[in-house]
């Protein structure tokens, strides 16, 4: 028996006494913190899998004309108006939009045409291959190059007009407004009109698409309802919150089979001190304090808490992902 | 990991310290005109002890006999400081134990009174070293030297580091023996202590018992049998809660 820690050594031999039970009580505490692991970290990769996946609609502010406007583009005033709300927020990319016929030597489509002189900012998508400034023939969306067969220095023919593929656009895995796979990019000066059918704001963050919505909600469309804003940051808020709950869901239910792991252990520490009863008397009897039998017994609880705990911590992660323990 | 000392303990030692100063005329335990009764729910109320006075003197052996239910259980409880007394008082070297803590009484118990049971009670997961240090186990200092000489005195040199699984009754009572010494009590209290072992163990620890209370140690011993009572000085005879004959 070690002098510097009796409780210790008097907790340890008493549980070597009964070892499947006390084993059974720790698998129970194994299982619980292996649960509260697993299902945590369940959690969080399904909210970070999803923010990923939507992280790029949150940062985006749509402005369009009104339908109340009468008008169906944007001059160069409101896109004056959107720069100066979304200077130091972002990026304003002015669009223009329309649908046409596709035609290249593999056949034809229709796709959505986009007139943009910076394409690089909306739909580069960290790729090189796509110009930061755009002045003449076409970049074509990853769909309409495959419906249609070509490669960069192919031609297509849209609306009459031939243009040469200077680009191929990388493939889009996020969910965006904008659809630039099934989309063929012109320069803007190829479109007969001047004004912008959307104005497309990249903000740094999902509070500067915030700042910007309202600002240009507020500039525009004070006196008349002269442009719609549509941002997606309110609903990226819903579905992060979503995840939330959904995180708190999942610990709450690996919280219930911890508690009840520890429901097991006071049962064991329950029943060793109703058999241990006279050895308890004993020890009281030969003059040691109620509160050094209660520590030995806390020791004993606590040894099998321990020992439980780290192992299902350990095996949690190495099941579910790389991380160490 | 030693208990930090506290009023407790400071208690039990003015108890322990007042020994010293009043002399030998002071028997270290005494019963005076102690009645105990215990609530037995709808049956009223049960006199285990009535009016009961008894003291121990250094170096005697004192065996309690009495039919079942005569309360000799109870003296033996209020003697070691387990129980209170209804009426009455337990004296320790002279002073009350009334109003002590219960931290003060587990002191006073460890300072100056050894148990010895009939089922000798020792911990199954120690060896037999351990199981008489234990009453030191979460004191300052260490017992093994004064553990070892116990058992050696009892005879058990070559069964020190056997777990009680592994002695014969007789020699689990030697070892009861050695740790109710262990704190150098003035008062060794024995609870039939040769009830489970055959005759002629019991007399080899019998012997123990009365070369332990040549050393100055009083010996209360309840028990049924005979031997014991040929062992010692005195006896006291309880019928009904009363002491009928000493």
């Amino acid at each position: 028996m070690s002098d510097r820690f009796p409780a210790l050594t008097l907790a340890t031999r008493n549980l070597s006494r009964q070892r499947v039970r006390a084993a059974l009580a720790a698998l129970g505490i194994v299982i619980g913190v292996f649960a509260v692991v697993t299902l945590g970290l369940l959690g969080n990769a399904l909210g970070v899998a999803a923010t990923e996946e939507l992280g790029g609609l949150g940062n985006q502010v749509i402005v369009s004309p009104s339908e109340a406007s009468g008008s169906d583009s944007l001059d160069s005033r409101d896109l004056a108006a959107i720069q100066r709300v979304a200077s130091g927020r972002g990026t304003v990319v002015p669009l223009r939009v329309t649908g046409a016929q596709v035609r290249a030597s593999g056949g034809q489509t229709f796709a959505q045409v986009y007139g943009t002189d910076r394409p690089g900012e909306l739909f580069g998508n960290g790729s090189d291959g796509i110009p930061a400034f755009h002045r003449q023939g076409a970049l074509v969306g990853a769909d309409v190059a495959a419906d249609l067969g070509v490669r960069e220095g192919s031609t297509v023919t849209v609306e009459e007009n031939e243009y040469r593929v200077v680009g191929v656009l990388p493939e889009v895995s996020s969910i965006s407004p904008l659809q630039p796979d099934s989309a063929v990019i012109l320069p803007a000066d190829e479109f007969a009109t001047s004004g912008y059918s959307q104005v497309v704001v990249r903000a740094n963050s999902p509070d500067d698409a915030r700042a910007v919505a309202s600002g240009v909600e507020e500039r525009l469309n004070a006196r008349q309802q002269r442009v719609s804003v549509f941002s997606l940051t309110s609903i990226l808020d819903r579905i992060s919150e979503f995840f939330d709950l959904l995180n708190g869901f999942l610990l709450a239910i690996a919280g219930i089979s911890l508690v009840v792991a520890g429901v097991s252990i006071f049962n064991v520490m329950l029943m060793s001190v109703s058999e241990r009863r006279g050895e308890i008397g004993v020890l009281r009897a030969v003059g040691i304090h109620r509160r050094q039998v209660l520590r030995t017994l806390l020791v004993e609880a606590t040894l099998l808490g321990v020992v439980g705990a780290p192992s299902g911590r350990c095996w949690g992660p190495r099941r579910s992902s790389s991380r160490r323990c | 990991m030693t208990g930090a000392p506290d009023a407790g303990d400071a208690a039990a030692s003015s108890v322990a310290a007042a020994g010293v100063s009043t002399g030998p005329e002071v028997p270290p335990l005494r019963l005076v005109d102690v009645t105990k009764r215990y609530d037995s729910g709808r049956a009223g109320y049960v006199t285990a002890l009535s009016h009961v006075d008894f003291a121990v003197e250094p170096g005697e052996v004192v065996s309690v006999v009495g039919p079942s239910g005569s309360g000799k259980s109870t003296l033996l409880n209020l003697l070691g400081l387990l129980d209170d007394p209804t009426s009455g008082r337990v004296e320790l070297w002279g002073r009350s134990t009334a109003g002590l803590s219960a931290a003060a009484l587990t002191d006073a118990r460890r300072e100056s009174i050894g148990f010895v049971f009939q089922d000798f009670h020792l911990l199954p997961t120690l060896t037999a070293l351990e199981n008489v240090r234990l009453p030191t186990a979460f004191l300052p200092g260490d017992a093994t030297d004064r553990a070892r000489d116990l058992l050696e005195r009892v005879g058990l040199a070559d069964r020190m580091d056997h777990t009680p699984d592994e002695l014969s009754g007789g020699q689990k009572q030697r070892v009861a023996i050695a740790r109710s010494l262990v704190n150098e009590p003035a008062v060794l209290l024995a609870d039939e202590p040769t009830g489970n072992l055959d005759r002629e163990t019991g007399t080899q620890i019998l012997e123990e018992v009365r070369a332990i209370s040549d050393t100055g140690v009083g010996v209360v011993a309840v028990t049924h049998d005979d031997l014991v009572t040929d062992y010692a000085d005195r006896t006291v005879e309880l019928v009904d809660g009363v002491i009928r004959r000493e």
